[in-house]
């Protein structure tokens, strides 16, 4: 077969331009190129915002923890005073603080729009002065220096407090100047006193503790007794008999616990240490109320990190102190971590045995859909309206009724009638599970027909071919639908408010003590925390930093929870789909 | 032309030449006629399936061949809105009757499916679940039936040495084949094939076609196609349906050489539409 | 005769069996044309006619070919069923028997020539007749076939019973000839075979009627064909002196 070659030129040709004028190019908005761009900016936007806060929390948390110095601030006016500085920023001066100010200086604010800069400083020593933090203009510090030998002192009590060390005593000795005494000494010193603090807590916390738990028990099985036998039965008596036995020996086990306690006390009452701050003033505390101290100004790069890492330690396993802007979060990422755990351990069955009663078994018609419909939207309802039920209905009237029957010798105080760990997972469960239902009914629907025909055609039951098949092929989707669950309850504060969160619990809800999971105590809640340091605690400038590290620890944690599952998710999806085509 | 009358529509008469096994019928449909709803699908459709051979079912799209196959194992059931009239007796009894027990029946019947639908699990797992829902733990029992079962089918020696791996990683033959194995695990009567081979490359095909001669003799095969040389290769008899009517019934050699109806000369040699 | 049957869905296929349909009757009209000139070549004495037949034998054979090659390619291709399969095996077989034909007819032609050249004899009159009844047999037999005609076909199968009377006629008139005058001898036997070609030619015919009776009824035809040839067994007996 021959292909004639023609001529362009020639006087016969076809005319170029008619021929590739049908040969038109797409139309540029039929081809999509504008949705493209739009969806892909979309996205970029998106991203940039989640990036952009991930970013701003991490910053802000991140640095926290790091050692800043200490600056010797001389004011204008003759005013010293020693701080961290915190940070810097634009402000207008008030007409009254523009007046007292030199001209050339006014001018110059005034050139600059009215403003001026100040910057903020922690100076500590709450209980000596009665203020934490302190502004000065920057125009107003005459001098800014770093001198050495300030120390930064975070205590048990009063917030941190800046100057320097005069002076240690030991063991009922005389105080003896830290000159002499020498940076390792004083150091050794310290952790022999906090080491011993640590023991005085144990004692009185764990032991002595369990000796009044165990008190406590005897005493709710008299009135267990008292309750079902009357006061006048010979079953009290013998019971009361039983009881007075225990007391006593019990009681034995508290003096000898507290005597050690006490006597650990007296030792830990001799050891002291005397600071001094910018001004002079001193201020003497037990060696062992000294959680922290560093010489700011001294400190290598190494001696940073190490400072910072021991802090992010204390975060992280520690308790908190000086009403939470201080201290550790171990309870309350504890309590975050049970609940959530707990939260999905009732929302799984619950949500998937719902949907595949839907899917499967209902008979589809008027009434199934009004069901689904109604958990669809129960996804609607504000979070704090959960909360309201919670309350209303598991804490009173339920748990009120369980209190009635297996807890009447603790009432009036209510053990499972009030809000805690159970409850607040009940309620965060009802909330999250019209995701898990909708999820699941997702994945279900999507297993193919040939699958489920084929079982049946076997001769499985339907229930068989749901057990076998049917779930084994849903089960990734309806990991989905519990991922989502459980980082949306884990983040949830409102409800929790309601049911059962403090802002600071005495004890973790998981301990040594049977029946090892406490279900009726209330609980310490990342979440609730950032709410609670950032706008309940008294200082505010002190509890920002922990706003953002708390968030930055919440997002980290929900972050991790969800990669397990994830990862858990993705060898389903391994095992159960393999490659089909 | 070796023709007789057209089969006018509503009558009910089917041109009748079956090739009769020598161990009678395995299944026997009566006056069979089925709804979804309010159309019909199925007309007053009458047929004896002989036991131990191969019975083809051949029809235009539509005809009904598949509805017919599958209310042999009763799994139109599982459409809503369903209602039969007639009868289908398998081992002595009506299988439609009220008391019947469904999924005793479906254990007796094995089927295949025209994509080949293996289950997310083992190799194993997918050939011993017929076993498996009807409560055999014995785990020797299960190996025994396993190895019998994929060796008729084919494909022991493929897979002997990956009994345990996904069964979504074999090949679309193994797949399918691997289905006839899970179908005939738990010693059927009747092994209902619906278009086996409509997914599978010409090779998996002709093994399948293989399988099937060799299969013949244990079990009684009803196979529906639209692929007629593979009807007229597999099968002794074939009934030819056009609109829910069974209109011709008989033995293959005839159906393909000098069949009796003008329909199903038209739909053989490609004159049908 | 019942409605026109309909086409197939695929043209195509339609069109492929039309051809050989075809090329079957253009075969047998050449057949059937060469038998008419090789009987016009002996009647009328034309060694020319018998040379142009004894040319035109080739065509059958190239049509032949053809006809292999296009059922080959339909089996192959098409897998036709029921009546298409027969027809398709039919054309075959017909094609064969007709180039058959075609060579019996261009060996009377070739004798022919050769009885040309010698004087003419007694019985060289009856053979025509036969050959003409055949040559009717041949037409109507591809009528048969054209019109799908069983019944045509089976009256075509009971007429050979007519040809083979004939042939014992010729064959003893032949006979008689020959022992009267030995100078008979050359030209009678060529006679002979001719006869005994033609008589082939009407076996020939019948074998396609059966064809036909197959293609269309779809089952074989069981009767056995009713045989009047009795030439096996001739004996005469010269006359005596």
């Amino acid at each position: 077969m021959t292909v004639e070659l023609t001529n362009p030129n020639a006087a016969d040709a076809v005319p170029r331009t008619a021929r590739s004028k049908r040969r038109t190019a797409t139309d540029f908005a039929a081809e999509g190129e504008p949705f493209v761009w739009a969806l892909g900016g979309a996205l970029a936007i998106g991203i940039l915002m989640i990036v952009g806060f991930l970013f701003l929390v991490v910053w802000n948390g991140i640095v926290t923890f790091f050692p800043k110095p200490i600056a010797v601030v001389t004011a204008v006016n003759g005013d010293v005073f020693a701080g961290e500085p915190v940070r810097s920023e634009p402000f207008r001066p008030t007409v009254e603080a523009l007046a007292a100010l030199a001209p050339p200086l006014r001018a110059q604010i005034a050139a600059a729009d009215g403003l001026a800069s100040r910057t903020l400083y922690r100076v500590g020593n709450y209980d000596l002065y009665g203020e934490d933090f302190r502004w000065i203009a920057d125009h107003d510090a005459r001098r800014v220096e770093y001198p050495a030998g300030l120390v930064l002192v975070e205590r048990l009590e009063w917030g941190p407090f800046i100057g320097r060390v005069k002076a240690v005593a030991t063991g009922g000795g005389a105080a003896r100047p830290a000159a002499e005494l020498g940076a390792a000494a004083i150091d050794a010193a310290h952790a022999q006193a906090r080491a011993r603090w640590g023991r005085i807590h144990r004692i009185e916390r764990g032991d002595i503790g369990a000796v009044n738990h165990a008190l406590d028990k005897e005493r709710l099985k008299l009135r267990k007794v008292e309750l079902a036998a009357g006061i006048d039965s010979a079953d009290y008596r013998t019971a009361a008999g039983r009881f007075a036995e225990r007391e006593a020996a019990l009681k034995q086990d508290y003096d000898r616990l507290a005597a050690e306690a006490a006597a650990l006390r007296a030792a830990d009452a001799k050891d002291t240490i005397t600071f001094a701050d910018i001004g002079d003033k001193e201020k003497t505390i037990a060696l062992s109320a000294v959680v922290r101290m560093y010489a700011a100004n001294d400190l290598g790069l190494a001696a940073k990190l190490g400072v910072y890492l021991s802090r992010w330690w204390e975060f992280l396993a520690d308790e908190p102190r000086e009403a939470n802007t201080e201290g550790g979060v171990f309870p309350a990422i504890f309590g975050t971590f049970v609940m959530t755990l707990l939260l999905v351990i009732v929302v799984t069955p619950f949500g998937v045995i719902t949907a595949l009663y839907l899917r499967e078994y209902a008979k589809q018609g008027r009434l199934v859909s009004i069901a689904r419909i109604s958990v669809n939207n129960l996804a609607g309802v504000p979070s704090i309206v959960y909360g309201v039920f919670g309350l209303g209905f598991f804490a009173y009237i339920v748990g009120g009724t369980i209190d009635q029957w297996f807890y009447a010798e603790r009432l009036p105080s209510p053990t499972f009638g009030s809000g805690g760990l159970l409850w607040s997972s009940l309620t965060l469960a009802l909330l999250t599970v019209p995701v898990v239902i909708v999820a699941t009914e997702e994945a279900l629907a999507a297993v193919p027909r040939s699958m489920r025909e084929g079982s049946l055609a076997c001769g499985a039951s339907k229930w068989q071919t749901i057990r076998y098949v049917v779930l084994p092929r849903a089960m990734p989707g309806i990991m989905t639908g519990i991922i989502l669950a459980m980082a949306r309850g884990a983040g949830e504060v409102a409800p929790l408010m309601l049911v059962g969160v403090v802002k600071l619990a005495p004890e973790l809800p998981i301990d040594g003590i049977f029946p090892y999971i406490h279900l009726e105590r209330s609980f310490m809640h990342l979440g609730f925390h950032i709410y609670d340091v950032g706008f309940q605690s008294r200082n505010s400038e002190a509890g920002k930093p922990m706003v953002f590290v708390t968030t930055m620890l919440l997002i980290a944690l929900i972050a991790v929870m969800n990669a397990s599952a994830i990862v858990v998710r993705n060898r389903l999806k391994r095992r159960f789909m393999g490659s089909q085509f | 032309m070796a023709v007789a009358e057209k089969i006018a529509p509503g009558a009910s008469a089917t041109v009748y030449h079956v090739k009769k096994g020598d161990q009678g019928a395995v299944l026997d449909v009566a006056g069979f006629n089925l709804w979804y709803g309010a159309s019909q699908a199925l007309f007053d459709v009458s047929m004896t399936i002989e036991r131990g051979l191969v019975t083809a079912l051949i029809g235009p799209s539509g005809c009904g061949k598949s509805t017919l196959i599958r209310s042999f194992n009763r799994m139109n059931d599982l459409i809503e809105n369903l209602t039969i009239a007639g009868s289908i007796v398998f081992e002595g009894a009506d299988i439609y009757q009220s008391r019947a027990d469904v999924i005793a029946l479906r254990k007796r019947m094995g089927m295949v499916f025209q994509k080949p639908n293996p289950f997310p699990m083992s190799v194993f797992d997918n050939v011993g679940y017929p076993l498996r829902v009807d409560g055999v733990r014995d785990r020797r029992r299960l190996e025994e039936t396993v190895e019998q079962a994929l060796r008729r089918a084919a494909l022991w020696d493929e897979v002997k040495d990956r009994l345990q791996d996904n069964a979504l990683g074999l090949s679309g033959g193994q797949q399918q084949r691997l289905c006839i194995a899970r179908a005939i695990a738990g010693d059927p009567e009747v092994l209902l094939m619906d278009e086996p081979c409509s997914a599978l490359d010409p090779i998996a095909t002709a093994k399948i076609e293989e399988l099937i001669d060799e299969l013949r003799g244990h079990y009684s095969i009803v196979i529906v196609t639209h692929n007629m040389q593979q009807a007229a290769r597999v099968s002794q008899n074939t009934g030819f349906m056009y609109l829910g009517r069974l209109i011709e019934y008989g033995e293959t050699r005839a159906m393909f050489t000098v069949p009796k109806v003008r329909q199903t000369h038209d739909y053989v040699t490609g004159r049908f539409g | 005769m019942t409605s026109a049957p309909k086409g197939h869905t695929v043209r195509s296929y339609d069109e492929e069996l039309n051809q050989l349909n075809n090329y079957i009757s253009e075969m047998g009209g050449l057949a059937e044309a060469q038998l008419a000139a090789a009987l016009d070549a002996l009647g009328k004495r034309n060694s020319e006619l018998a040379a142009q037949v004894i040319v035109q034998d080739e065509s059958i054979d190239r049509i032949e070919a053809k006809v292999d090659e296009a059922a080959v390619e339909l089996l192959a291709l098409r897998q036709p069923m029921a009546d298409d399969l027969r027809q398709v095996l039919a054309s075959l077989k017909i094609a064969q028997i007709l180039e058959r034909v075609g060579d019996y007819a261009a060996n009377v032609a070739k004798r022919a020539t050769v009885l040309n050249q010698l004087p003419q004899v007694e019985p060289a009159r009856s053979v025509p007749r036969m050959g003409r009844l055949v040559e009717q047999m041949i037409h109507e037999v591809l009528d048969a076939y054209v019109r799908r005609d069983a019944d045509a076909a089976l009256a075509v199968w009971h007429r050979d019973e007519g040809v083979d009377s004939l042939y014992d006629s010729v064959f003893r008139e032949l006979l008689t000839y020959m022992m009267e005058d030995p100078r008979n001898i050359t030209a009678c036997t060529h006679l002979l075979f001719i006869a005994k070609n033609i008589e082939r030619i009407g076996d020939y015919t019948t074998n396609v009627a059966e064809i036909i009776y197959f293609l269309v009824k779809g089952v074989p035809l069981t009767e056995a064909r009713p045989k009047a040839d009795t030439t096996s067994f001739t004996v005469v007996n010269p006359p005596a002196s």
